[in-house]
């Protein structure tokens, strides 16, 4: 208390006090620190998420179609696939079809996927064969939609990892209308469908 | 008092009312531009062939009742017009109203059920038939007639159980002691038949008045008619989303006959049964898409089963009633022809 006196303004005149330029430079510091902290904490936190990736499950996926539109990327990193294993090799498959089509025939005007990215050949009669070219593929879930109504479900959605920037938060998950976007450990990556019989 | 005698002049009238409809036009924009961006532009379109036009319509439901046990496949009418639910527990025995008669526990679901005119209750598991009385009790169960067998159909004649495996996409042809007689609807150049197109677990099989087998062909879109030897009579039906024909990849799932010889057919994807004259051309609905929306939305939502859940069956009392089994809201509703 002896060195502390009162000035005439009535403040404290204190010879320890630290001046307020140099209290708000090393305010400026600790919060510089702390948010370093925080950054290298979450960098930390993502480094125990590096073992896993963003995967569709194909049981809740609801085909609303947000995978075409909200992927970071330019062309979505969703992709239809095909479980040929559960395809029925349909003549009027409606995963390829509009549902009333004018003919069973390659026309645009008959077929369903807005990019042509599913291929129709001739196996045998009545068979046909589909599959997608994923450069085509847009991952809107139009032919999944088909396919399950009236099929197997054979068609259905995954992100495909040759693509995909596993982002921290994915922008597809954040809006997915079935919650079907989870993260699955990376050595098995992809949530296929099997036979149920 | 004053306030009740407060009166606005008309400008401020006619500003109010101009500021207020603003306001509900920007609200309007705002609803319908929220919903537009929520809108999928990249919808499975059904709508148009999802309606039905109510002139068709010519049953209307006259009773509906819940199955008493979980996951109904198959239905069918035995004597007494009692009827009898294939599910997963068993078959359960109801009269007409839904009330509870007997039931027989299985060990595995059952997925067709056909019963004879004593009695007998022929129950398709998914690799074997097992046999009962008219109490319940177990007569027998027959050897499974091989592999990649999937039973969908029964039908019972007076000396032969016809048994429908869409695995092997043959209708198999069993004596009533359960001996293999033959195979109808096998793919046979010499005896002109195109063969079972079944890319779902759906081959019904149904027995004409007239002793001719019913069986559909749902990868082909056809009701295709046998004899008892396998002969293929005749066929009919047309692929085509228009409620004259059989949508989707594979339709009909579901067939019954009357009385009288007319058809009645279940189709899934778009959930409808309809009525076909004995020749196979279109006369009626018995209910439309609108009737079923659960199982509308069966294959888009849930398709755990990879599909499977989906579909309708039909079965025809003495009186010409049609009961229809929606497999996946698992309950029956008795349509009637309207008056």
């Amino acid at each position: 208390m002896s060195d502390r006196s009162t000035s005439l303004t009535g403040q404290f005149s204190n010879p320890g006090a630290i001046p307020r330029r140099q209290f708000l430079r090393d305010g400026a510091r600790a919060a510089a620190l702390t948010g370093l902290g925080g950054l290298l904490g979450l960098a930390a936190g993502r480094s125990t998420r590096a073992g896993t990736v963003w995967q569709i499950d194909p049981q809740k996926c609801i085909r609303c179609g947000n995978c075409a539109t909200h992927c970071v990327l330019e062309q979505s990193a969703v992709k239809c696939v095909h479980a040929y294993a559960i395809c029925g090799y349909c003549q009027l498959c409606t995963g390829f079809f509009e549902p009333a089509p004018n003919d069973l025939n390659t026309g645009a005007e008959n077929c369903l996927c807005p990019t042509a990215a599913i291929k129709r050949a001739f196996v045998e009669d009545p068979y046909y064969e589909y599959t997608i070219d994923e450069g085509l593929c847009i991952g809107c879930a139009k032919c999944v939609e088909g396919c399950n109504r009236f099929g197997n479900g054979s068609l259905f959605l995954q992100v495909r990892h040759d693509r995909c920037l596993n982002c921290n938060e994915c922008a597809i998950s954040k809006v997915c209308a079935g919650d079907a976007f989870r993260r699955v450990p990376s050595e098995h990556p992809y949530l296929l469908k099997t036979m149920s019989h | 008092m004053n306030n009740r005698n407060r009166t606005i002049t008309r400008r401020v009238f006619l500003r109010r009312s101009a500021s207020g409809a603003g306001w509900l036009a920007l609200g309007g924009v705002s609803l319908a531009g929220a919903a537009q961006r929520n809108a999928n532009p990249f919808a499975y379109d059904l709508e148009r062939v999802s309606k039905t036009d109510p002139k068709l319509v010519r049953y209307e439901q006259a009773g509906r009742f819940v199955c008493p046990w979980p996951g109904p496949r198959r239905l069918a009418v035995g004597p007494e017009d009692h009827l009898y639910i294939a599910a997963r527990k068993g078959v359960t025995v109801l009269d007409g109203e839904g009330r509870r008669l007997q039931e027989i526990a299985l060990a595995a679901p059952a997925r067709c059920v056909a019963v004879a005119a004593d009695g007998t209750v022929y129950a398709g598991l998914r690799d074997h038939v097992e046999v009962f009385d008219p109490k319940g009790r177990r007569l027998a169960a027959w050897e499974s007639p091989g592999r990649k067998v999937w039973l969908t159909g029964l039908a019972v004649a007076d000396k032969d159980v016809f048994v429908a495996d869409a695995g092997n996409r043959v209708v198999l042809d069993y004596g009533v002691s359960g001996k293999l007689a033959g195979r109808i609807g096998e793919k046979n150049k010499e005896r002109n038949i195109p063969g079972l197109i079944v890319p779902s677990p759906y081959l019904d099989v149904k027995m004409g008045p007239d002793g001719l087998l019913r069986v559909n062909n749902p990868g082909r879109h056809l009701v295709e008619v046998y004899t008892a030897n396998g002969d293929l009579e005749s066929s009919w039906g047309k692929a085509t989303a228009a409620i004259e024909g059989f949508c989707g990849c594979c339709n009909p799932v579901g067939l019954a006959v009357l009385p009288d010889g007319r058809y009645v057919t279940c189709e899934k994807g778009l959930p409808r049964v309809k009525i076909y004259s004995a020749q196979g051309v279109f006369e009626s609905v018995v209910a439309g898409p609108e009737s079923f929306p659960e199982n509308a939305r069966a294959g888009a939502l849930q398709d755990a089963s990879d599909g499977l859940l989906g579909g309708l069956d039909a079965a025809v009392d003495s009186q010409g009633r049609i009961y229809v089994l929606d497999l996946v809201a698992a309950d029956v509703r008795m349509m009637r022809a309207k008056a």
